[in-house]
């Protein structure tokens, strides 16, 4: 533990020095390779005295980042780290007010925080108990450029924390998640930010929860589908985009609680819009409005507090969303408050969210290069050669034979669409040598070994895998005697002996997949 | 996790459509030619990834439609997707209208353009014409596109490059394992 920890060290340092999205996935990776550790670290924890925390706070530090599930059921956690010191709860505070691990380790940096222990950013992980804050300007001022307000007083960020810790859980668990990997969060987030919009056209919460679902769908294969053709820049386009989710939860925590009582009355009230809906509208609103104001430059608490204080009221009026079926959206300083103009704007920003997440599934379509012709050129070009793509294959596949294969590769393709946790052991799933197929589970090594480094960097548990493996193979089971009663009529030795492979091909290959 | 779970098992569901449509084919064609072999190939794929999404999506119910308004497709549509081939009414209908719009739309474009003629195209004008030529080429290609609006157009374009991503990941590893099957290829 304490040398992954200094890995983590010196993975933040270099951070330092190079831009902070290049590393992100190398950092991430590290994490998450850590993420066993975390029960272990948070028990750790309770023995180590202080001198200790900090490298265990270390691993703790990344783990809740990279590893949120477990810890959001586990949250005596929470508590084993309530005994960090003031330093580390207050950069643990304006981390969470960030929202974004990313952040955070630019604050160390910034020489803030070098060397001490970063909480994890995530809101609701905050301890309860928690002493003064420094109030470091340049502290203050660094926090404010990546979190929603600027000039904060973070005594405010505190308490919506400690009184919805428990309530935002649920709504928000998933937010301040950014791995690569864990779409699950990001899908519901993005999902939940798609919603509202389709249901303020609709009005109609069970259609929309029908689409949600679907999208929800969609966008999970989508997620992972780019793990199937993974490179690093899909990954931090991943992380970027997870850091926009998260600073869209963050912007809603902390405009809850930024300016005092009026925005924690929202607090309460959007997270039941959460929990009845997911992420209204508004937050995303919010995300773009408050992240324009930042980008100004605006550091002056009053100026701020009228736009959230427009952006807070919309939280509340967002919460009658489901009730009336229409958006309420108020027009921003020095715009148009014609009805037509709002509307516009609203339209466009629904195209923008969509756009983002189009430029996250494409690849080619890097961040810097917005602009939404050059982004549906690329969008058009990634179609048109998918469609080829099929296109050619179906044409590959016409050279086959059809009286003799189509049932055989069924089978066979049935065994290649194992689940990708059994990738790694793909060496290991060799079919019996009598078999005159050669080894099967390589196919298309673009294909696998760009999911393997993906996996890798994952780096889930194996205990999950082998879960995985072990559920799978039921349902693979089942289909493939489906598959067989279906009319299978090729020649009879033949297909014995792809049975037999299978048949022992499947649990094999429960086994070697474990560690 | 979960989502690995849902994204296998979708390709799971494609390749069991993917099959389905695949033996309704070997069982009565014996001496086709390639070409015939290839659109056949393709025609289940598409069914079967469509049907993934059950009506869910337009393009999904777009794509169903225009391979189910080939009346000999019937049998195959019914088969992968476990239910009746739309019927061609409904979207006719929806078709008619939309096209009876565009078409004075277009007109109505024509006109405009002939009456002002700016001297200075500015930047903003071109990105403007840029924007609407490409998402017109998107609507083309999306299938079922046509009669969208922008916003849902880019919807179903995420669910659609989705679709197509699992498709051609299913296909390629079914073509891989052509190529290994090749002691026992015969053209």
């Amino acid at each position: 533990m304490n040398t992954s920890c200094k890995d983590n060290n010196h993975a933040q340092e270099k951070m330092i020095e190079d831009p902070v999205n290049y590393h992100a996935p190398n950092v991430l990776s590290d994490w998450q390779i850590n993420g066993n550790n975390l029960p272990n670290s948070s028990v750790g924890m309770t023995r180590l005295g202080n001198s200790m925390v900090e490298s265990s706070a270390c691993s703790t530090t990344f783990m809740p980042d990279s590893f949120c599930p477990p810890v959001w059921d586990h949250p005596i956690n929470g508590q084993s780290l309530g005994y960090c010191d003031t330093s580390i709860q207050n950069q643990a505070i304006s981390s969470s007010g960030l929202g974004q691990v990313r952040a955070g380790m630019n604050w160390t940096q910034n020489g803030m925080l070098r060397g001490s222990i970063l909480l994890p950013a995530v809101p609701g992980m905050v301890p309860p108990s928690l002493p003064h804050f420094p109030t470091d300007p340049a502290f203050i001022e660094r926090a404010a450029r990546f979190s929603c307000f600027s000039g904060g007083n973070f005594t405010e960020m505190m308490n919506p924390f400690s009184t919805s810790d428990h309530s935002n859980p649920h709504s928000r668990g998933f937010g301040p998640i950014q791995r690569p990997n864990d779409v699950v969060g990001t899908t519901g987030v993005l999902e939940q930010a798609l919603v509202p919009g389709e249901r303020s056209v609709e009005g109609s919460s069970l259609k929309n929860e029908r689409k949600s679902q679907s999208f929800r769908l969609s966008y999970d294969e989508a997620k992972h589908g780019v793990d199937v053709s993974a490179n690093e820049s899909d990954e931090a386009e991943f992380s970027g985009r997870g850091a926009q989710e998260e600073l869209a939860e963050a912007d809603e925590d902390s405009c809850g609680s930024g300016l005092g009582s009026n925005k924690r009355k929202r607090t309460p009230q959007d997270t039941e819009l959460n929990e009845i809906v997911g992420a209204p509208l508004p937050p995303i609103e919010l995300l773009k409005d408050q992240v324009e104001t930042k980008l100004k430059g605006d550091q002056n608490h009053d100026s701020t507090s009228k736009p959230g204080g427009k952006h807070c009221k919309q939280g509340s009026q967002g919460s009658d969303l489901p009730k009336d079926g229409y958006i309420h959206v108020r027009a921003r300083r020095g715009q148009a408050t014609n009805s037509h103009s709002l509307a516009e704007r609203v339209r466009r920003e629904k195209i923008s969210e969509r756009m983002k997440f189009l430029q996250d599934l494409v690849p080619g379509c890097s961040k810097q290069v917005t602009g939404k012709a050059v982004m549906l050129d690329e969008i058009i070009n990634y179609v048109q050669s998918l469609q080829r793509q099929v296109e050619f294959l179906s044409m590959k596949l016409a050279t086959v034979n059809p009286q003799a294969d189509f049932n055989i590769e069924a089978l066979l393709a049935k065994d290649i669409l194992q689940p990708r946790a059994g990738m790694p052991s793909s060496p290991a799933l060799q079919l019996d040598m009598t078999m005159p197929f050669p080894q099967l589970h390589s196919p298309q090594p673009g294909l696998i070994q760009a999911s393997l480094p993906c996996s890798e960097t994952l780096g889930r548990p194996i205990n999950l895998q082998s879960v995985a493996l072990a559920q799978v193979p039921g349902v693979w089971d089942g289909e493939l005697h489906n598959i067989i009663h279906m009319g299978f009529n090729t020649s009879g030795p033949l297909n014995s002996q792809v049975l037999s492979a299978f048949a022992g091909s499947l649990p094999t290959g429960n086994l070697k997949t474990e560690p | 996790m979960k989502e690995r779970m849902q994204n296998s098992s979708l390709k799971q569901e494609f390749l069991k459509n993917w099959i389905k449509g695949l033996q309704l084919h070997t069982n009565f064609n014996k001496n086709t030619t390639i070409l015939e072999r290839r659109k056949a190939i393709k025609l289940s794929a598409d069914i079967a990834i469509a049907s993934t999404r059950n009506s869910t999506t337009r393009w999904s119910r777009a794509l169903i439609s225009d391979a189910s308004r080939d009346g000999s497709n019937k049998t195959l549509i019914e088969k992968i997707s476990g239910r009746e081939a739309p019927r061609k009414d409904s979207f006719g209908l929806i078709r008619c209208s939309k096209k009876i719009m565009k078409r004075s739309r277009v007109t109505r474009q024509i006109r405009a353009r002939k009456a002002v003629l700016p001297s200075v195209v500015g930047a903003s004008l071109i990105e403007k014409k840029l924007v609407k030529s490409r998402t017109r080429a998107l609507k083309r290609l999306v299938p079922g596109g046509e009669d969208m609006d922008e916003i849902s157009l880019i919807k179903e374009t995420i669910d659609y490059i989705v679709s197509l991503r699992v498709q051609v990941d299913v296909m390629g590893r079914m073509a891989s394992v052509a190529d290994r099957l090749i002691p026992f290829k015969s053209l």
